[in-house]
């Protein structure tokens, strides 16, 4: 082909995202400077404490679910997801600053155990007054359910993330400046072998983080559960990056219908197995009715919590599966936009369902979902998210918008298969 | 002899964007009633011929809707209200164990609206077509691709139609027999 | 396809310039529509071959120990097959679910992997499909005939009856019976909807080579088919959606399947993770399955440019990826059982390993974790013999796969003295085994009267097919 001619006017380049950057640095530092005061100075730092461990964990979910999907990109040499899988990789520069902000929960466990995870403090009291040193539902698993193995773990987990993303990365960003074939098929072994390594990774950073907040419950079905929200909050935040990357007029010439379909497509059918595998789980103990694990769901139907949970049936599943339903909405970015925010939005509540009744007073009783808590779970999102954000535009500023080199770029440029309905 | 009727004009044409442009002209010269036969189902013909979306979904939609309310209604009136039975101290309704057997109602119900809306959009089966009688029709379930406009529309005019089927690529262009 | 684009708005675009890794060709030799045609009616069209008939004839033999078993079944009682408390469910199950999730890859295939735009599906999908109805009639003998009465197996559906009786609703097993009949309904209506275009094209054959008696009997179900476009816009819209509700269908089948054992709270039964654990068994099983039909098909009909290496190796990567979820399952089985410091649950785990039915516990292992490691080596996968033989072992190791759930589960619940040990009759062998005869029956009339390939479908996906003259 020749040289293109200089027939066009170039679209006015895009403004650049420093200042942006630096504005959710602010709003980061903010957020995390607010949260810091609220557990030095409120009443309750138990509750604020779980409440940022709420914000890392949605953090995490979000930034783990874009791995998953760069991951599952190389391994099926998808065509139509090229463009989005750049900004699914500027994503993952996140991850060493989550595992920063990691820290702090770290130190709780080692200064201040029992803060957060009751089973670090042996001398913890549960209800019915033994404790937790003496509580053999603890015994059996104090190999597992120790602090140093959680630290170990825990340090496990984002270095198989970091290790991961740098990898993908690295592979992606080179590829656009010499063009080696030899990085496709090396994103390709990592996916073969980064896929189950994931996998059990958010499995048990899930079992760790919050299945153990009420360690007497278990469920085989947690990292699954977690998986699907990591993906269902990926696919939400790829759809939001996409819609302002084309209001700000990076995606002129770029942006496909289409492809966009398949996204939210994706996103559809990531709230169906969401519902599947939420739907299953409690199915199953509801089911048997077996007290030593439906206590877990009694504590969430109780007060407020069981119009949460009724909020997330129909806000996290019938919503917005009636809604992707339509083609129209799949397939235009205004009201994609709006569903991805709500999705956003709720599973955040999800993690909030699962994290906040480990909060109980003398009684049992979980605090409501409407308590001062909600406070400091939204300073730790904003704190959080600003780190997250402020890292995603620093590396989105250092690269080229697309894989220009990538062997199915034009592919996903001219991506024309939507014929759904 | 009689002379039968003629149902229309047909013509053949040999690859797949010859005949995508040919229906694109066709629709650009405002015919309506005029039809493409292929092998299989060409990619974005649909547009160049000018066709809205299916209408099949909501013929989905509704089976769908029924297959679940039948699901959950047919429970609820079977053991908690006509013999209530207890069975292992559950409720006699519940939407939680009514929700397999309502679910795979609502997809065997959409499964059927989906194939009956099909087949009666489609208007089958219809056995006798004047499409199905003419000689070159056996290439068109194999290789070929034909234009068929019929003489029953608005614009048909028997050596202008002809003309413009020439003009747009058309090969073995012939009279269709009613 | 051209390295630049034209840069139509944006500056980037001039600076595209993507790697040559050119996307695997479908059908290799550049084959066009007339010989695809020609290919897959010829194999209808042609005298019955005699290996068919010596193959129909052993599989009809084979069929007729189903037939003689499931008749003693019914003369004589129940009693004739080796259940016993605690064991009362058994093999009859064991074959239940291990068909059953055969059928599933079928549906995978034509449904999941249309929704997922795999256009390599085109060329195994049909037969597939076809597999999956015949492995249903497969699974559906055993929870008709293990009822006992089997003429009142009538009683399972909502018709009202003698007794002025309803059915419970809260039992799995009533939901098995909506499941898989609508499992059955729905995949013979998919298969038969993806047949219509290929029975016009037969019909039509037919009528030009003058068989007018075959014609008119292919005709009939080609329910005036003539590739309309008008015909097809409705037709794709209506195979997308069937797709799509095929798609959960197939997922909540293997689900209904698996709450048989996880809605009660029997150690080793009770687990949240079954339903997906049993869908990815299902399809890892049924991959098997199609590969093992599959690949002696393709070298019999010379079927290489049709079926290629590149299908072998989508269906090879399947079967590793599946069989990597049941092994995750496994590990969150066996951790969780751990974990939660369940006695019973922890003891389950134990007796399947070193207990009395430690033998199909290893084979379960050994066929279902190691096997599938080997498509990792793209020598393996191009070894199409290899291939075939471990296909064959995915299936043992699945079989295993339930035996081990379901009787270790039931020999050794909670109390010691209900504890007891199953083994089969020989009864219940010989049904067992008749119905890899029955499905071979079916499976072998299929490719003999029936376009094995959806030849509408291949067809649109070689780049003869592109409308916009590019090639795909």
């Amino acid at each position: 082909m020749t040289a293109p001619a200089a027939t066009h006017s170039p679209a006015a380049a895009p403004a650049p995202t420093a200042a942006l950057a630096g504005k959710f640095l602010v709003a980061g530092l903010v957020g995390l400077a607010l949260t810091a005061a609220g557990f030095f100075l409120a009443h309750d730092s138990a509750g604020v404490a779980l409440s940022y461990l709420v914000g890392i964990s949605y953090w995490s979910a979000v930034v783990i679910g874009m791995l998953m999907l760069v991951l599952i990109h190389h391994i099926f040499d998808a065509g139509w997801s090229v463009v989005i899988r750049r900004q699914f990789e500027h994503g993952l520069a996140a991850f060493p600053w989550l595992f920063v902000l990691f820290l702090p929960l770290l130190a709780s466990a080692w200064l201040k155990p029992g803060l957060i995870w009751p089973w670090m403090d042996l001398s913890h009291e549960l209800h019915g007054g033994h404790t937790v040193g003496t509580d053999p539902l603890y015994l059996k698993k104090a190999s597992f359910l120790n602090v140093k193995m959680f630290t170990a773990m825990t340090v496990g987990f984002f270095a198989v993330w970091i290790w991961l993303s740098a990898r993908l990365r690295k592979a992606s960003f080179t590829q656009d400046a010499d063009g080696d074939k030899k990085w496709t098929f090396m994103s390709r072994k990592t996916a073969a072998f980064g896929i189950p390594l994931n996998a059990l990774a958010l499995t048990f950073a899930a079992i760790y983080w919050m299945k153990s907040l009420e360690y007497h419950w278990f469920s085989t079905m947690y990292g699954v559960w977690f998986f699907s929200n990591c993906i269902r909050a990926a696919l939400a935040f790829g759809v939001v990056i996409t819609v302002w990357l084309y209001q700000r007029g990076d995606y002129k010439g770029i942006y496909n219908t289409n492809q966009f379909h398949c996204l939210t497509a994706l996103a559809f059918a990531f709230v169906v197995f969401w519902a599947y595998i939420t739907f299953s789980q409690y199915f199953l103990i509801w089911n048997a009715n077996v007290p030593e694990e439906t206590f877990w769901y009694n504590i969430r139907e109780s007060g407020d919590w069981w119009w949460i949970g009724m909020l997330l049936l129909f806000g996290h599943f019938f919503v917005p599966f009636l809604f992707w339903l339509v083609y129209r909405n799949k397939a235009t970015r205004a009201p994609a936009l709006k569903i991805s925010l709500w999705i956003a939005a709720i599973i955040l509540v999800d993690i909030c369902y699962n994290v906040l009744p480990a909060l109980k007073d003398h009684h049992g009783v979980p605090q409501p979902f409407f308590s001062v808590n909600l406070l400091w779970v939204l300073t730790s999102v904003v704190g959080i998210g600003g780190i997250c954000g402020w890292a995603y535009l620093r590396s989105f500023a250092r690269t080229k918008l697309i894989p220009i080199r990538d062997p199915r770029i034009v592919e996903s440029l001219t991506y024309h298969e939507a014929t759904a309905p | 002899m009689t002379m039968k009727k003629s149902y229309g004009l047909i013509a053949a044409f040999d690859s797949t964007p010859a005949l995508f442009r040919a229906c694109e002209q066709v629709r650009d010269a405002g015919y309506t009633r005029w039809d493409a036969t292929t092998p299989f189902h060409v990619h974005g013909l649909d547009a160049a011929m000018g066709m809205r979306r299916s209408k099949v979904p909501r013929f989905s939609l509704a089976g769908g809707v029924a297959g679940f309310i039948t699901g959950m209604s047919m429970i609820w009136f079977v053991d908690a209200f006509d013999y209530p039975l207890i069975v292992g101290g559950k409720p006699y309704f519940s939407p939680m164990f009514a929700f397999p057997v309502s679910y795979e109602l609502t997809i065997l119900f959409t499964a059927f609206a989906t194939i009956g809306g099909m087949f009666l959009l489609n208007k089958l089966p219809m056995h006798y077509h004047p499409l199905m009688k003419a000689p070159q029709f056996v290439r068109a379930m194999d290789d070929r691709f034909y234009v068929v406009i019929e003489a029953a529309d608005p614009k048909f005019h028997a050596a202008q139609t002809r003309a413009l089927l020439a003009q747009a690529g058309g090969q073995d262009i012939a009279e269709l027999e009613e | 396809m051209s390295s630049h684009i034209e840069p139509a708005g944006h500056p980037l675009l001039a600076e595209v310039n993507p790697v040559a890794i050119p996307r695997q060709e479908l059908v290799h030799h550049g084959r066009d529509f007339h010989w695809i045609t020609e290919k897959v009616c010829g194999i209808v069209e042609a005298k019955t071959p005699v290996w068919w008939w010596w193959c129909f004839g052993v599989a009809a033999f084979v069929a007729s120990f189903t037939v003689a078993g499931l008749i003693y079944l019914v003369g004589t009682g129940v009693g004739v097959w080796g259940h016993a408390n605690p064991v009362n469910w058994a093999w009859d199950i064991v074959n239940f679910v291990f068909w059953i999730g055969i059928g599933h890859a079928g549906t995978l295939i034509s449904a999941i992997l249309c929704l997922l735009r795999q256009k390599w599906r085109t060329s195994i999908n049909r037969a597939s499909e076809a597999m999956t109805i015949f492995a249903v009639v497969c699974a559906g003998i055993f929870p008709v005939f293990h009822v006992g009465r089997v003429w009142m197996a009538w009683y399972l559906f909502p018709i009202p009856n003698a007794n002025y009786i309803w059915q419970n609703f809260r039992s799995p097993l009533e939901w098995d019976v909506f499941a898989v009949s609508t499992y059955g309904t729905v995949s013979v209506l998919f298969w038969y909807v993806g047949l219509l275009p290929d029975l016009g094209t037969m019909r039509d054959r037919f009528t030009a080579a003058g068989n007018l008696l075959k014609a008119r009997l292919y005709g009939f179900f080609a329910m005036g088919w003539r590739g309309s476009n008008r015909h097809w816009a409705n037709y794709e819209m209506a195979y997308l959606i069937l797709a799509g509700v095929a798609t959960p269908l197939v997922l909540s089948v293997h689900t209904i399947v698996s709450f048989d054992f996880a809605v009660s709270l029997i150690p080793g039964w009770h687990t949240t993770i079954f339903p997906p654990y049993f869908v990815a068994g299902a399809i890892f099983s049924g991959f098997g399955m199609v590969m093992t039909l599959m690949l002696p098909l393709r070298a019999i009909y010379r079927l290489e440019d049709l079926i290629t290496q590149y299908h072998i190796d989508c269906m090879c990567k399947i079967t590793l990826a599946t069989g990597t979820m049941v092994g995750y399952a496994y590990a969150m089985e066996f951790f969780i059982a751990w974990y939660g410091a369940n006695p019973y649950e922890g003891f389950a785990f134990i007796n399947r390993a070193f207990g009395h039915y430690a033998w199909a516990y290893w084979i379960m292992i050994t066929c279902n974790v190691i096997t599938p490691q080997f498509f990792w080596s793209r020598r393996v996968r191009e070894n199409t013999t290899l291939v075939w033989i471990l296909s064959i072992f995915v299936n043992v190791g699945m079989w295993f796969e339930r035996f081990v759930i379901i009787v270790t589960s039931l020999a050794r619940d909670f109390l010691p003295s209900s504890w007891g040990y199953y083994s089969p009759s020989i009864v219940e062998i010989f049904t067992f085994f008749g119905t890899f005869g029955v499905f071979s029956v079916l499976f072998l009339l299929f490719i003999r009267f029936v376009p094995i390939m959806p030849m509408s479908e291949v067809k649109a996906v070689i780049p003869q097919a592109d409308p916009h003259g590019t090639g795909h």
